[in-house]
């Protein structure tokens, strides 16, 4: 996606939350605060959101199956719909605003903007951001999927309603968020109180920032229950093969995409001195070269995986075996 | 070879009235008294007269889309509003809330919009006579050539209604699949709609046959047929894709191409309305006329700065032709006999 960034490409946010978890309320802060940027927000609940915006955009999430082959690829019909009618007053708004359903997979919006063409021309991904509840996230994590689903895709995590607990149980929410999803960035929050400016232009799906914050090599993984989401990544010093990898994870997209939420990577191939960057949501995948290695930068290849029934031997060797 | 010919504007310089509007032109058409309206995304309709250029506020936002009645032209924006403008005013015909009206479609005598769900059928004094709900958005909307037919595409296929029918039960066209656009042939006996995996899907409404067009690099926005219904011609390739509706086609047929070789992707195409002859927009602004017979290419406008091509419209009696681009510009050229 970064290889075709330009300019023009309107930044969008996705935000995404369990029921009661104060999205309206953060949504709500973003729109009145004054910070001199003009958002277009597609909301599903036109009423929730008490406030006067001639930008707000009334919708219902239609999620249908691409014929495409491949089971998990789905797309928000109604956003192809509504970012081509945005376009035709591109002058009035600087970025936009996705507002989900408390009970929305992230997947179908994430991958609308891998799949439509339009879509990817005019707009860029900027971050999912989503709002977890401090005091009710483990009860919640603990009868749905979806709650582990919306931390896993996060880029950015509200850690709302921190009010509500003991700084005990929220260092324990905290871990719990952790385990999901070690890759996101954490704001605590109480009633939604979290700047717009750590939350709009983030470049979250810049591929060139993706892996900047990847934590070095953790090897303790104490929690892998086979159904729970959790967060894995490897690095290779030496240089990979294109070929090999490109091989490797087309068919591990392919046999285990339904599992893999997110799959992101930084890759240095052999004989060429540009990063390639390369990320996935479940099977639709994208890759593209993004400059040189920097000065001072240490030439190496790192991926994450977030997602349900990793098996980290398997993965790392997979890895390893694509070194040229 | 002259110097006319090299120069692609040459029609447009001797025969059109053009203008820069400023804002992305949504849609064009002609009202029934001859003047060529121009829908924008900055909520205004410009109406062009005989060289004379008007502008008038229709809607709080953007046009969204345009059609013309039988009293002068009728838009919908996304202030939730269906509204006529007749006569150099604008009234309001129907207020749907929330709900962009990114739909319409008229006749003579009938105005449709879509809403959401829910596509309202007004008669020609604007009173709502029915409301006809659909299992998901409405992305395209049509009359028959006849005006007693509506077609709606929408997920997973397209309705058809009668207008006049007094129980609303549509024909349900079923294929699995986002259906983005819907067009239908002059004798009424063919749907055909553009679906999101850049390919077209049909329906032989005699006898159910389905038929699959695909091949498209892009997906497909504008579908026209020519006035005889031999032809359907579709943007979305770098050519005019023209198949062939007659002789068995298009099953196992392959689409006439047109005016390609230029890199650039068609992006809207409009049959002329009594010749077998269609005009087409591309995505570096070029305009062209092509005569399907002949094969012949004639270049009306362009390529220019402007960006692609994004509506083109024949008023009624094939005499002039109105197209608009993505950053504003807009022009009618006048075919008639000089």
């Amino acid at each position: 996606m970064s290889a075709s960034q330009t300019q023009d490409q309107v930044p969008v946010t996705v935000l995404t939350g369990y029921l009661g978890a104060g999205k309206t309320t953060l949504l709500n802060r973003i729109l009145t605060e004054q910070h001199g940027r003009k958002y277009a927000v597609v909301v599903n609940e036109f009423g929730e959101l008490g406030i006067d915006n001639d930008l707000v955009v009334d919708t219902d999430e239609e999620v249908f199956e691409m014929n495409n082959g491949c089971i998990c690829c789905t797309v928000r019909g109604d956003l192809i719909r509504i970012v081509g009618g945005l376009m035709k007053r591109r002058d009035r708004f600087d970025g936009i605003i996705i507002e989900t359903t408390g009970l929305a997979n992230p997947a179908p919006v994430a991958q609308t903007f891998f799949v439509d063409d339009d879509v990817r021309a005019r707009t860029r991904l900027d971050a999912i951001v989503t709002v977890v509840d401090a005091k009710h996230l483990p009860a919640r994590l603990a009868d749905s999927h979806e709650a582990a689903d919306q931390i896993a895709f996060a880029d950015v995590i509200v850690l709302n309603k921190t009010d509500l607990v003991t700084p005990a149980e929220l260092e324990a929410v905290e871990a719990r968020i952790r385990e999901i999803n070690r890759f996101a960035v954490i704001h605590r929050a109480d009633h939604g109180n979290v700047p717009v400016t750590q939350l709009l232009d983030q470049g979250a799906f810049d591929l060139e920032r993706v892996l900047a914050r990847v934590p070095e090599f953790l090897t303790d993984d104490a929690h892998e229950h086979n159904d729970d989401v959790t967060s894995l990544s490897f690095s290779v010093e030496e240089d990979l093969d294109a070929e090999k990898f490109n091989a490797w994870i087309g068919a591990l997209l392919a046999e285990q995409g339904q599992d893999l939420l997110r799959t992101k990577g930084i890759l240095a191939y052999k004989g060429d001195d540009r990063r390639f960057a390369f990320q996935a949501v479940h099977m639709i995948a994208d890759g593209g070269y993004i400059g040189p290695w920097r000065p001072g930068e240490k030439r190496e290849s790192r991926i994450v995986f977030i997602g349900r029934n990793l098996n980290r031997p398997r993965l790392r060797r997979g890895f390893e075996a694509c070194r040229a | 070879m002259s110097a006319e010919v090299l120069c692609a504007d040459h029609i447009l310089e001797t025969r059109g009235t053009s203008r820069d509007l400023g804002a992305h032109v949504v849609a064009c058409a002609f009202a029934p008294d001859g003047s060529a309206g121009f829908a924008l995304g900055d909520g205004t309709l410009r109406i062009a007269t005989d060289g004379e250029w008007t502008s008038i506020a229709a809607h709080d936002g953007a046009v969204l889309a345009l059609a013309a009645d039988g009293r002068g032209f009728v838009t919908g924006g996304d202030d939730g509003k269906l509204r006529r403008i007749a006569a150099g005013e604008a009234t309001t015909l129907a207020d749907f809330g929330s709900r962009w009206v990114d739909q319409v479609a008229a006749t003579p005598t009938h105005v449709a919009a879509g809403y959401g769900k829910k596509v309202a059928v007004l008669d020609a004094a604007g009173k709502t006579l029915k409301t006809l709900e659909h299992p998901s958005t409405v992305t395209g909307l049509v009359f028959d050539a006849k005006g007693k037919r509506i077609g709606a595409s929408h997920v997973n296929g397209a309705s058809l209604w009668f207008v006049a029918a007094k129980t609303d039960n549509p024909r349900k066209l079923e294929w699995k699949g986002s259906h983005t656009a819907i067009a239908i042939s002059p004798d009424g006996e063919n749907v055909v709609t553009a679906m999101q995996e850049n390919a077209l899907h049909g329906w032989r409404l005699t006898d159910g046959q389905h038929m699959r067009m695909s091949g498209y690099p892009s997906k497909t926005r504008a579908l026209s047929f020519t006035r005889s219904g031999k032809f359907l011609a579709s943007s979305g390739a770098e050519s005019i894709v023209l198949w062939p509706f007659f002789g068995g086609g298009p099953m196992g047929k392959a689409p006439t191409e047109l005016a390609g070789g230029d890199n650039a992707l068609c992006t809207y195409v409009a049959c002329h309305p009594q010749h077998e002859a269609v005009a087409a927009g591309f995505s570096d602004g070029l305009v062209v006329l092509a005569d399907i017979g002949s094969e012949r290419i004639l270049p009306v406008a362009g390529p220019r700065e402007a960006g692609a091509v994004t509506t083109l419209a024949w008023r009624p009696d094939g005499t002039r032709l109105a197209f608009g681009t993505e950053s504003g510009f807009a022009a009618v050229i006048d075919f008639s006999k000089k």
